[in-house]
């Protein structure tokens, strides 16, 4: 129906405006969105629709009885009667412009039902005589206004118009001879052109060719009038010609231009190809429904066959038109060549990729060291400044962007830049209306205009209304319509750095940026008449939803903070996740359950992924499964979109299947290490043209990998520039004030002596780990071995840590057997309460030595304020006892004994002279700091209770080393000095090893210091809990984190101390968890400390993270020789 | 190398808190070396005398015994003509817990109580043993004549 109304337009036009055709365009300009049937069926009112005025005058000219272009209307008029002028333009076009035929329709009624594909079939004829710019100009408006619905009949129409093939243009060839003999080939005779498939014929040489489909198959072959083969095209132009005919875009003719008379194998033979493109290759594409066509490619996830035949068609196409030299009439870059060039350099590269033996199967599989994505990831790392660089031009924040206040639901203050950032992000959403009017060529087509002579300045025959074509050389779409510029993106990046309100500001971009449901009873009820809630298998929309899609950990929080900045009831928000994923969502959000649908719906990555599986089990039913993908949000937000920053995971392809109107990212780092980190969240916001990978190759990675990094990271700036807002909290506004004031934050790092027998384990690997390089570095084999070597490196890290974690479970296991047998023997548990070993000693009280030993213990508790005797510390610096019941430092003391043992002593008391062993030091717990004592103590002054009983429960003795590494101790000192200092503090642990982890929480439990603990394995709603219980708690907790799970996203202002156990390898990467403590809402200074075991590993690795080169997310991937020859050299150094 | 806190008290504790008999001065530009003065004990051939001896803390103190040499000469089995001393806990029974207090009055003892058995300078142990008496006269002159003042 469209088409027939749009081969109608021109029609009229030509009658009545054809001396003064500019009036007429600038109307359908004005009106490119209208609905045909406005215009053509139906009586409409005259002078309301734009084409009412053409009827008008129409109809003037009707009524004056002038007879215009052999349509009597007067005829007409006397048979049927009066008629309104709609029905007269639309019986005339209907028609064909002719009066009996019209005479006909109109009274066996059938014309207000007609159709008008008839008309086509009359038209073209006048068409043809059209000025074509006036044409083309107005069937693309048309075309642009018709919905995708009309896309197949559209397409049908065109279909009956274009030829199977059309003339492109042609070009010469070199070709040559695969056989000889004398008049095989005539001047300009007819050649034909054809891909390997010829038949296992008996040539002259009696040799049969057996041409087996491989990947590097381009021979084409050409045969004389006779249909003989007689030669080969020449390698240049046949890898391109050969996969023009592959992909079934063309087809060529060919004649000879020169062969020799005698041909020998070998000789060269000039052609001249004529190209046609087939019907096909425009056709081919269309008539695949392009959701389901997009879903499948998606769904199925098996892009890199299609990329390559892509890749190929790309270059095939580019080739074909730099050979017979066509260029764009119209396209959106002004720079063509380094376009083009761009993208066949793009393809060069993919293929030169594809060679390469691909070894992602042998990634390194620790998941303590590899980076956090399931799949390898491409493209080159940015160097520190290089990233620098790019954020300071992405940061360019204009510090007089009006306000806007939150709309009064929202009941949070929102500070200055927040209410700056709400209205960005307004404006962003909103940009809607003004972009409609606006109908452009989409950025990544160009238009080329068919060829109306070959190469001998014949005439080709031309298709009526098809003067141009269309071809996106990204996606190597072609296409006779004109492709309209897609609505550009509703949304943006938010990129404002950590602990800036990232949450806060979109929760009021939800309050202020709302589809109000509507308060009137009766539209309700009006509304909810023809849309029942059913469940229905297409995409329905869900106009109040906003989406939130954020890591695990984090749901609780946006949780919680919609609550808390909402006025009651202003704001629905339901958690999606787990267990509570019971409702139906098509019917929950959609417009009819207006009242009662959620505001906002929170759930996570992994909620979105498992329902992506689940969709594409029902192959791409979106509608049927009622889940996440079976409505079309308000509003999408991504929290920490870094998640998705791998453009191959499935997490990241889940989500660009989410359906939404505006779609938000928020991010802190929207570049983790690679541009290509950039590329995922424009995909994800369909941001034309940038979301075509093509393209983004093509302008993007290409240059920047050409290491032409300056161009590329233009064109980034140009991509970011109006889609990201970015503050961070070091900016200043212009009088001078800080954005956000923080207090203070120092990091210190403190370096840790390993004990004698940490530094044997540490040293016993590190041999080990040269060995096996330096065995590697002779054999050649470096690359080979490297994950093994990767191996030792981390074991070394480890063993920096505690040496158990380096040691396999068995072995730790068998040991501390042994140990706890000998302590039986000995009589000394590893953990002796004191009072129970009093009690022990007492009992047998006729024994001196026991008696003795009694007397010391008691007094332990007394000379706990005592002085050091080997440094003079009063009191001592956490008391130790020897075997013998000595007490000095704990450090005065193992430093004697280390001492000792350095001399080759046998190391003895240095009291009593007595011989004493490493093993038989005991540390004197003293639970009078502990909080849990306070009451106690107070007690003790009340009422006049026997001292000793209270004392006694206040001190134990545990031996010394069981307690773990010098890292373990070293955190203890200062969690003990912390808690002395302050009974409040809470403070935060990070470390990279959950098996630390482990370790460290029995030392935490043996000295009575309360902790919590998140890492990866939790279950959310225990997460959740877990927070709360840290912020809300009074009791000093030391929250003990993962680095990986803990380190994004999560807010911990509620500690005031940090505590690294163990360096990254980008300091980025723990910069970003320090800041879940150091960040808005903290209210004092943040003191972080790093433990760096002195002379290891770590200490390198500080170097490196100077350095910034070594980026370790990047280990899992050793596709790229240089890489790895980079990190070798980071290995070596590591090693030296 | 800074001074230890230990060092910086046991300095404070020998001027507040003097043992008779006994002083040790830190050098001003050398917080670590120390002038010694011990008086000989009462019923010893040394008494009445002042010896002077000098005193040095080594880096890792009190890990190590300090250095102690006697600068006055005495006729001593157990003290060579360098001024060295003889004394276990000067070497091998040294305790971090021994402070330059407790050496200076175990080396005061040990005038009290020579011990020819375990010598140091072999001619004063042999006369020591061969004829104590003499020894002791020997002593006692070498007082008279060095530690006088």
């Amino acid at each position: 129906m469209e088409s027939a109304h749009l081969e109608e337009r021109p029609h009229k036009k030509r009658r009545f405006f054809a001396e003064n055709p500019t009036p007429v365009v600038a109307t359908s300009v004005r009106h490119p969105s209208l609905p045909p049937e406005a215009s053509s069926s139906g009586p409409a009112p005259p002078g309301i629709t734009p084409t009412a005025a053409p009827v008008q005058t129409n109809v003037d000219d009707v009524h004056n009885g002038e007879v215009a272009d052999g349509f009597d209307t007067g005829l007409l008029q006397a048979i049927v009667g009066e008629l309104s002028p709609s029905i007269l333009t639309k019986l005339r076009a209907i028609s064909g412009n002719d009066v009996q035929r019209a005479i006909n329709l109109y009274l066996d009624g059938t014309w207000s039902s007609a159709t008008m594909p008839s008309t086509s079939t009359v038209l073209p004829s006048r068409q043809s005589t059209i000025a074509n710019g006036f044409i083309r100009r107005d069937s693309e408006m048309s075309i642009t206004s018709t919905p995708s619905s009309g896309t197949s009949t559209l397409s049908n129409s065109i279909l009956r118009a274009m030829p199977d093939k059309r003339y492109l243009g042609s070009f010469g060839a070199i070709g040559w001879a695969t056989k000889s003999g004398i008049g095989l080939l005539r001047h300009d005779e007819k050649i034909g052109i054809e891909r390997s498939k010829i038949p296992p014929r008996l040539g002259k040489g009696g040799r049969v060719r057996i041409v087996t489909k491989k990947n590097q198959d381009i021979i084409v072959r050409f045969t004389n009038a006779r249909g003989e083969e007689v030669g080969r095209l020449e390698n240049d132009s046949a890898t391109w010609i050969s996969s023009l005919l592959d992909s079934k875009l063309c087809s060529f003719e060919a004649s000879c231009v020169y062969a020799p008379e005698r041909i020998r194998t070998g000789d060269n033979i000039y052609l001249q190809l004529r190209c046609y493109f087939l019907r096909t290759a425009f056709v081919a594409r269309k008539f695949q429904p392009s959701d389901k066509m997009e879903e499948k490619e998606l769904f199925e996830s098996m892009e890199s066959q299609e990329e390559t035949d892509l890749h190929k068609r790309q270059v095939a196409l580019v080739k074909l038109f730099e050979a017979i030299n066509l260029h764009p009439t119209r396209l959106n870059e002004a720079n063509e060549k380094a376009k083009r060039e761009g993208l066949l350099q793009a393809a060069e590269m993919a293929e030169e990729k594809e060679q390469k033996p691909k070894m992602k199967s042998g990634e390194l599989a620790d998941p303590s060291s590899s980076p956090p994505s399931d799949e390898a990831e491409e493209g080159r790392e940015l160097e520190q400044d290089q990233l620098d660089t790019l954020y300071k031009k992405a940061q360019s924040f204009d510090f007089n962007t009006p306000e806007l206040n939150p709309a009064g639901t929202f009941v949070m203050d929102l500070r200055k830049y927040q209410k700056q950032a709400l209205y960005w992000m307004v404006g962003k959403e909103k940009h809607e209306t003004l972009e409609h009017k606006e109908v452009m060529m989409h950025p990544l087509w160009e238009e080329y205009e068919w060829p109306t002579q070959d190469a001998d300045n014949a005439p080709v025959p031309t298709v009526d209304g098809q003067a141009m074509f269309y071809i996106n050389p990204y996606s190597g779409d072609m296409s006779l319509e004109f492709p309209k510029q897609e609505q550009n993106c509703l949304g943006g990046v938010l990129a404002d750095e950590m602990g800036l309100g990232k949450t806060i500001e979109m929760l009021s971009l939800i309050h202020t940026h709302r589809n109000e449901v509507p308060q009137d009873e009766s539209s309700a009820t009006l509304r909810s008449l023809p849309r029942l809630p059913k469940i229905s298998t297409a995409v329905e929309p869900a106009p109040y939803t906003t989406l939130v899609v954020a890591p695990m950990s984090l749901l609780g929080q946006w949780q919680s903070e919609a609550e808390k900045a909402s006025k009651e009831g202003t704001l629905k928000v339901i958690v999606y996740y787990g267990a509570d994923k019971a409702v139906n969502l098509q019917k929950l959000c959609s417009v009819s359950n207006g009242a009662n649908a959620p505001n906002v719906i929170i759930t996570s990555y992994g909620t979105i992924l498992s329902e992506f599986n689940q969709v594409a089990a029902l192959e791409g039913n979106r509608g049927s499964h009622g889940g996440l993908f079976s409505v079309e949000y308000f509003r999408i937000i991504l929290d920490e979109a870094h998640y998705i920053k791998n453009r191959k995971s499935k997490t990241a392809k889940a989500c660009y299947e989410l359906s939404a109107k505006h779609r938000w990212v928020l991010t802190g780092t929207p570049i983790v290490n690679r541009l290509e980190d950039l590329f995922s969240l424009v995909r994800f916001l369909k941001v034309e043209p940038w979301s075509n990978f093509s393209f983004w190759k093509t302008f993007i990675t290409v240059p920047f990998e050409s290491k032409d990094w300056i161009r590329a990271l233009d064109v980034v700036q140009t991509v970011l520039e109006p889609l990201v807002l970015r503050r961070t909290k070091d900016m200043k506004t212009p009088d001078g004030t800080a954005l956000v004031p923080l207090p203070l934050r120092t990091i210190e790092i403190e370096k840790i002596v390993l004990s004698q027998d940490e530094q044997d384990v540490y040293d016993h690997i590190y041999l080990r780990a040269r060995k096996v390089f330096n065995a590697n570095a002779e054999a050649g084999t470096l690359l080979k071995s490297y994950t093994t070597i990767f191996t030792q490196i981390l074991r070394l890290r480890q063993s920096c840590c505690h040496p158990v974690l380096t040691r396999n479970a068995r072995i730790v296991a068998e040991e501390e057997d042994a140990n706890l047998a000998s302590d039986l023997v000995n009589g000394i548990a590893d953990d002796m309460d004191l009072s129970s070993l009093i009690e022990r000693f007492t009992s047998e009280a006729d024994r001196d030595a026991n008696k003795f030993g009694a007397h010391v213990l008691k007094q332990i508790q007394d000379e706990a304020n005592a002085e050091c005797p080997i440094c003079s510390e009063e009191p001592m610096i956490d008391q130790a006892v020897t075997g013998c019941w000595h007490s000095a430092c704990k450090e005065c003391l193992l430093g004697y004994i280390a001492h000792q043992r350095d001399k080759e002593m046998l190391p003895k008391c240095f009291s009593c002279r007595e011989p004493i062993n490493a093993r038989d030091v005991f540390e004197v717990v003293r639970h009078d700091d502990e909080p849990e004592f306070v009451e106690d103590i107070r007690s003790d002054f009340l009422e006049p209770a026997p001292p000793s009983a209270s004392q006694r429960a206040r001190v134990s003795l545990r031996r010394i080393g069981i307690t773990g590494s010098a890292k373990t101790q070293a955190l203890l000192t200062h969690l003990k000095a912390n808690r002395k200092a302050d009974r409040t503090i809470k403070s935060v642990v990070f470390s990279q090893f959950t098996s630390f982890i482990d370790m460290i929480e029995p030392a935490l439990t043996r000295d009575n210091i309360p902790f919590l603990r998140l890492d990866g394995t939790m279950p959310q709603k225990q997460r959740a809990a877990v927070l709360t219980e840290f912020t809300n708690s009074d009791k000093p907790y030391v929250f003990l984190l993962s680095l990986r799970a803990g380190g994004v996203g999560l807010n911990l202002v509620a500690a005031q101390k940090v505590f690294m156990m163990d360096p990254w390898w980008s300091f980025a990467v723990e910069a970003q968890a320090i800041d879940r403590v150091h960040r808005m809402g903290q209210g004092h200074e943040v003191k972080v400390i790093r433990f760096i075991v002195e002379g290891s590993i770590e200490e390198k690795m500080l170097r490196i993270q100077d350095r910034k080169k070594f980026i370790a997310s990047s280990l899992g991937m050793m596709s790229d020789e240089e890489k790895r020859l980079q990190k070798i050299e980071d290995i070596k150094e590591l090693l030296s | 190398m800074s001074l230890s806190k230990r060092i910086i008290k046991e300095t404070q504790r020998l001027a507040e808190d003097a043992v008779p008999g006994i002083s040790a001065v830190p050098h001003d530009d050398n917080l670590r070396y120390f002038d010694v003065t011990i008086d000989g004990p009462s019923q010893s051939p040394y008494e009445g005398g002042v010896f002077k001896a000098e005193l040095f803390l080594p880096d890792d103190y009190p890990m190590t015994p300090p250095k102690i040499r006697f600068l006055t000469r005495i006729y001593h089995p157990n003290i060579d003509r360098l001024g060295r001393i003889c004394l276990d806990v000067l070497k091998s029974n040294w305790s971090p817990a021994l402070q330059i207090r407790t050496i200076l009055l175990s080396i005061q003892a040990l005038l009290g109580a020579p011990n020819p058995d375990d010598p140091l300078a072999n001619d004063v142990a042999q006369a020591w043993k061969q004829d104590e008496q003499a020894a002791i006269q020997t002593a006692r002159e070498w007082t008279e004549k060095h530690a006088k003042p």
